[in-house]
């Protein structure tokens, strides 16, 4: 292996990851600048996209194309009834959210675990060959990673940006009392905010789980990626989620290649550690 | 909520000693229920139970004081580790007798808890919640892979008892409970006394507090040193009954449970946690075939206690018992209830 090959995988790794890991960000991010929520349930979310995506592709045999945006569309159908169970009661009020959600963790989780059992398994994964460019060898499946996640962000950014509810969920996110004073209806932006944070969620939960491995006990990994990326990017803001997203998948891919995992997750803790210490607000956020 | 504090006006002398008695009375006959039942009943898997009750119970204390002050802490069990880990490398690596190896278990907690206090309880709730979560979950990260010293995730297996004399589980119960009676005393005492009523002034207006003249982040990191080394007690004294350490037990989730015996009795009287930690440590056991729906039921309890009732068991049980009586005194006065 050429070392340019070497280099050119750690970038498509590392692009693979941020793509990942920017959709796991969005969701939280978004639950946390629109509803002051902290979504300590965010990774059971992405660890129930995996599932989905498991049995629709992989039982069903739904073709992979249609498979990953109707496991995440499932997910998020699922979940509105989570949102008028538990999420309503702690709009708005950040500390009970946190506590009341790890609660909600805990069920997600262990309700999984009697479903599913703990063992690991396999999503299987529809692009196992490889692409050659020059001397360059890449895995397709990265590739093909890299392409979904672009396209659900652009379809993110354009509807944030261009469409009415979009614009409605900026606004309440900058400013909640002055946004319903210009008539927007909270409880249906909370809904909307909702059903799009977890569909990113478990969209991007699908992707990584068919990376890597499923089972109940995964959704500990997108929680922490999800803090991480947005205490670095500055929790509620949009395009720090995106930068986080990048800095951490980059970092990750460099540091997981050359010096090992233990390495790459100590460096993220620490820095994010400091970063809530020094600078809660993260590079793009604003002082509270 | 205000259950623990008495003020006492000057020439009302006696008046607070019977406000005390009943409590006085009823906290006498649970405890001498404690020490008689074990001679009554021979079983030794109702002592392990027992034993770890007393044990959850230390624990469950030493994050309620730290809620006490106002911030809940997602790291305890961190601590309690890093003390059984250094209790357990003195005993058997450097052989030293067990009530130095503890002593030296609850002196680390402490030394990591006061380095790191003064930086994170400057932070407000929110962030305190998420460094706290965070410094856990690098602790335990610390316990997996430094091997050499810990034994990374297989952890350390055949730790040797204190002494020869409480190797049953018989006599382990009482150890454990007597020691808990006294880290539960203490407390006790602690939460009655001025610092106690500082440390709710600190909770309900931190600014107010400190016009008053009273140095918060000192209270605050006093209150977290105590704290650690009650961790460190249930540490040291934990590990070397079930006599096997690792990484698992001091995560998130043991963290995660602590609070939750809070939550689930009440935070803010010291019964609640007590009853949380009964409540805790029982449940699985009524529900030995599903062990995954204790968890579902934290669960449930933290999303309902967290919306609904946050004083707990402890805020539930007063309430009720409000209820009766208005109902009492509605029927007693002729009123149509």
């Amino acid at each position: 292996m050429t070392s340019l090959t070497i280099w050119a995988q750690v970038f498509v790794n590392g692009l693979a990851l941020s793509a990942i890991y920017i959709l796991i960000a969005l969701g939280f991010t978004l639950l946390f600048g629109i509803m002051r929520v902290v979504n300590f349930a965010h990774g059971e979310f992405a660890m129930l996209g995996g599932f989905s995506l498991y049995y629709l592709y992989g039982k069903l045999n739904i073709p992979w194309v249609a498979a990953v945006p109707l496991a995440a569309l499932l997910v998020a159908a699922v979940s509105l009834v989570l949102e008028r169970l538990v999420f309503q009661w702690f709009y708005q009020r950040m500390f009970q959210s946190m506590i009341g959600l790890m609660g909600l963790s805990m069920v997600l989780m262990f309700s999984s675990l009697l479903v599913w059992d703990a063992y690991e398994r396999n999503v299987p994964s529809p692009f196992s060959s490889i692409i050659e460019v020059g001397d360059v060898v890449l895995p397709t499946d990265r590739l093909v990673v890299i392409v979904v996640a672009a396209i659900a962000l652009l379809l993110f950014y354009l509807f944030m940006h261009y469409s009415r509810y979009g614009l409605s969920m900026r606004a309440a996110a900058i400013d909640l009392e002055v946004a319903q004073a210009q008539g927007i209806e909270t409880t249906r932006i909370y809904k909307l905010a909702f059903f799009i944070a977890i569909f990113m969620t478990a969209l991007a939960g699908g992707l990584y789980t068919q990376t890597y491995v499923l089972s109940p006990l995964v959704g500990e990994r997108p929680l922490m990626i999800a803090f991480i990326v947005v205490v670095l990017g500055g929790m509620g803001s949009i395009p720090g989620a995106a930068l986080g997203g990048l800095i951490l998948g980059f970092v990750e891919s460099f540091l997981g290649t050359f010096y090992g995992a233990a390495v790459s997750a100590f460096v993220s803790f620490g820095v994010v550690l400091a970063l809530i210490i020094f600078r809660p607000w993260g590079l793009l956020g604003k002082p509270e | 909520m205000y259950a623990d504090v008495r003020v006492s006006l000057p020439g009302e002398r006696s008046s607070w000693l019977s406000l005390l008695r009943p409590r006085l009375v009823i906290s006498v006959l649970v405890i001498a229920a404690l020490f008689i039942w074990p001679l009554l009943f021979n079983e030794p898997f109702a002592y392990y139970v027992g034993t770890m009750l007393s044990l959850y119970s230390i624990g469950a204390v030493s994050v309620h004081l730290i809620i006490r002050t106002g911030h809940v802490s997602m790291c305890q069990a961190a601590f309690m580790g890093v003390a059984s880990y250094s209790s357990v490398l003195a005993v058997m690596s450097l052989g030293l007798p067990w009530i130095i190896a503890a002593l030296l278990g609850i002196v680390a907690s402490v030394l990591l808890g006061i380095i790191v206090a003064p930086i994170f309880l400057r932070l407000a709730g929110k962030y305190f919640v998420l460094v706290t979560f965070l410094f856990g979950e690098i602790i335990r990260m610390v316990f997996v892979e430094w091997t050499s010293v810990t034994g990374g995730a297989n952890g350390i297996s055949n730790i040797p008892p204190p002494f020869e004399a409480v190797g049953s589980k018989f006599a382990y119960y009482y150890f454990a409970l007597v020691i808990a009676l006294c880290c539960i005393f203490m407390s006790a005492r602690l939460l009655r006394s001025e610092i106690g009523q500082t440390l709710d002034a600190i909770r309900e207006d931190e600014r107010l507090a400190a016009c008053s003249g009273i140095p918060v982040l000192r209270f605050k990191v006093i209150i977290f040193a105590i704290a650690c080394a009650l961790a460190g007690v249930e540490g040291v004294v934990q590990a070397h009954y079930v006599r096997y350490l690792e990484p698992q037990s001091f995560g998130v989730i043991a963290s995660l449970n602590l609070v939750v015996m809070n939550v689930i009795g009440g935070m803010y009287s010291l019964v609640g946690p007590l009853l949380g930690a009964a409540f805790v440590g029982i449940l699985p056991e009524l529900l030995r075939q599903y062990v995954h729906l204790q968890h579902i039921l934290f669960g449930v309890f933290l999303i309902v206690a967290m919306a609904a009732l946050p004083g707990g068991l402890v805020e539930a049980a007063s309430r009720m018992a409000d209820l009766v009586k208005k109902t009492f005194r509605g029927r007693s006065n002729g009123r149509h209830a």
